[in-house]
């Protein structure tokens, strides 16, 4: 019954507009879709990367923020989010992220981590110049 | 009115003059030096770069030379040098200022790490014979009388005399003597007006500058699996040693016998695989490393923050890895 | 000479300058509520005070409802105490967004879009402007772009909710004498 009232306080260019707006969205989310499975894990913190592991190889991982430390899994080729000492642990429930491009973030912590690599990324210089044994 | 434009054009022209003479200079290396050579019992590689080939290959050539003189004053296998005296001396001995200079350093160490680092180990290294033909499992009662003089205050400096607490005591300098011999070559090729240069004994590095415009990735052994690399350090001007329980060892029964001893039981000490040490001197990280391993992942952290601008990275026994806080940032895992 | 008292041209100024402190306070009433509601990430909001903003825009025109946006980002900011924190970035670059093309799209298309319509293009202003900030302020990753499409829906949802109780509001101040003649009869 709402709905109906609703619908009559729009007119068709209303109509329109919002039709466009949501095949706007739908454009965005294929187009903006993250890309292939990433090969590594890259946290940055105000704009410097802090960490940096790869994908493949299981570890917990603290990273200290501006609040405090927050704690990291790297599992089965993917990272979450385990602990933050953030008041809201908004980023914990952002779940876990595997394709290159996405994010997690705890923001009070100001920490960024995404997913970097990929097929198709190849290192153009030698891993290292000496090695420490 | 005449003259004051033309000479407004010479002034004009001084700083193109300026510029053009100064650029040669500037170019940065385009001469690349890297040699190695077999001292102290393992692979030394001097890399220096440079605007000039010769002047390298000469500054390069004294940095061996230099280190091979530190080799025969600290060694334990040849008479002639200090530690051979030391070893055998019943009584204080004065030894060369070099010499007083790293025992003393030593004992920094070893106090600090309450007796982690521990310079009084040759008799024990013998027993055991690693690094020789026939390793073995000592007994108890051998280690014990390997152990005799051993611990803290083993020996005593006053100046450049050094007096062992017992005489039976061997000295032994290998967890440091490497990493002086390193500072000492890059002060070589510091002097000869070197600015990019990295030398490697075995692991145990120092770096000059950067490498070339970036810095230099220094890569850290995975201490289980022998062609990989655990992580990546991005340095420059400073050391970085590496102490790990998979460079020399045998194993007998499923466990690992190496060789870094914990002065306290004479046994393998058993609660790291790997320590990398970052330190502003090689001879400082070397022991540091040392002690380091002996104390653990959990003490060993605990001695670096005495030792302002000295950070670590350590492999534990199980495998899982404590890095201190300065290198947060520095290292790219792999 | 009529006293200025009684002046319908003075009268109108003034009830104008009324109704637009009035309007103005309602939205920094609204912007205030609003940082109190979860949100999906930090120092983004829905826009709820943009239904002044639109009342404003159809009752009194663009500059009037510039006037009101700007009042409330201003004074909103003052009264949450975050005034220059990124909070204040956001909704400032939201707001403009969206008070731009709100304005733009009214004096574009004129009689033939409502309320529900502007509000809809305004809450896509209001998204995007967040979002643009929170790229160049806060978080310098490409990979935010990732959440453009879902900010974008959830503000469109706010946007239509926006626009329909802006209807019910002009429809029911359109029989008051006050803003007699402002509303052209839409013949509904």
């Amino acid at each position: 019954m709402a709905l109906k009232g609703a619908w009559r306080r729009t007119r068709p260019l209303d109509r329109l507009l919002v039709a466009l707006l949501l095949i706007l969205c739908g454009v965005l989310l294929v187009w903006l879709r993250p890309g292939p499975p990433g090969s590594r894990v890259v946290v940055e913190r105000e704009g410097t990367v802090i960490f940096t592991a790869p994908l493949d190889v299981e570890r917990t991982v603290e990273l200290a923020g501006r609040l405090g430390p927050t704690r990291l899994a790297i599992r089965q080729g993917s990272v979450c989010i385990l602990d933050s000492p953030c008041p809201r642990k908004i980023c914990i429930g952002m779940g876990s992220i595997t394709r290159t491009g996405e994010l997690l973030a705890c923001v009070p912590n100001g920490l960024l981590v995404r997913i970097d690599g990929g097929p198709g990324v190849q290192p153009s210089e030698p891993a290292y110049d000496l090695l420490s044994r | 009115m005449i003259r004051f434009p033309r000479f407004l054009h010479l002034l004009a022209l001084l700083p193109v003059l300026l510029i053009l003479g100064g650029c040669p200079g500037r170019s940065e290396a385009p001469a690349a030096v890297h040699r190695s050579r077999i001292l102290m019992g393992t692979v030394i590689e001097i890399t220096a770069y440079g605007p000039e080939q010769k002047p390298l290959e000469r500054a390069v050539g004294q940095a061996f030379a230099e280190m091979a003189r530190i080799e025969n004053l600290m060694t334990p296998h040849q008479p002639q040098s200090d530690v051979a005296h030391l070893s055998a001396a019943d009584g204080p001995l004065q030894v060369s200022p070099e010499t007083a200079a790293v025992i003393a350093a030593g004992l920094k160490v070893g106090a600090a790490s309450d007796g982690a680092f521990d310079m009084g180990l040759g008799r024990l290294k013998d027993l055991w014979d690693i690094e020789g033909e026939h390793p073995r499992i000592p007994g108890a009662e051998e280690l014990r009388a390997a152990l005799v003089g051993t611990g803290a205050g083993d020996l005593r400096l006053a100046g450049r005399t050094v007096t062992k607490r017992d005489p039976r005591l061997l000295v032994d300098l290998g967890g440091i003597a490497k990493g002086y011999a390193v500072d000492r070559a890059i002060a070589v090729l510091q002097a000869a007006g070197v600015k990019h240069a990295a030398v490697n004994a075995g692991g145990d590095i120092r770096l000059l500058g950067g490498r070339g415009d970036r810095p230099w990735k220094i890569g850290i052994q995975h201490p289980r699996r022998k062609d990989a690399i655990l992580a990546t350090l991005e340095l420059a001007n400073t050391a970085v040693v590496t102490s790990g329980d998979y460079e020399r060892f045998f194993e007998r029964d499923g466990v690992r016998y190496h060789h870094l001893f914990d002065p306290k039981t004479g046994q393998p000490a058993r609660l790291c695989r790997s320590v990398t040490i970052v330190a502003p001197e090689a001879m400082l990280a070397d022991a540091l490393a040392t002690a380091v391993f002996v104390l653990g992942p959990v003490a060993g952290p605990e001695l670096l923050q005495r030792f302002p601008g000295c950070e670590g990275l350590i492999v534990a026994a199980d495998g899982s890895t404590v890095t201190t806080p300065g290198l947060a940032g520095k290292v790219t895992w792999r | 000479m009529i006293s200025s008292a009684v002046d319908p041209r003075e009268l109108d100024r003034q009830r104008r300058r009324v109704f637009l402190a009035l309007f103005a306070a309602l939205a920094v009433a609204l912007h205030t509520v609003e940082a109190l509601l979860p949100s999906p990430a930090p120092w983004f909001r829905l826009g709820f005070a943009n239904i002044l903003t639109l009342v404003t825009l159809f009752l009194f025109g663009g500059r009037a409802a510039w006037a009101v946006a700007l009042t409330r980002i201003g004074v909103g900011s003052l009264l949450l105490g975050n005034l220059f924190a990124p909070g204040f970035f956001l909704s400032l670059s939201g707001g403009v967004a969206a008070t731009a093309l709100m304005t733009g799209a009214k004096a574009v298309a004129g009689r033939h879009i409502g309320p529900v319509g502007v509000s809809a293009l305004g809450a896509a202003g209001h998204a995007s402007g967040q979002l643009l900030v929170a790229w160049l302020l806060l978080v310098r990753t490409p990979a935010l772009w990732g959440l453009y499409p879902y900010f974008l829906l959830f503000s469109l949802g706010a946007g239509i909710a926006n626009g329909i109780a802006a209807d019910l509001l002009l429809d029911a101040l359109r029989d008051h004498p006050a803003f007699a003649g402002r509303l052209e009869r839409e013949g509904r």
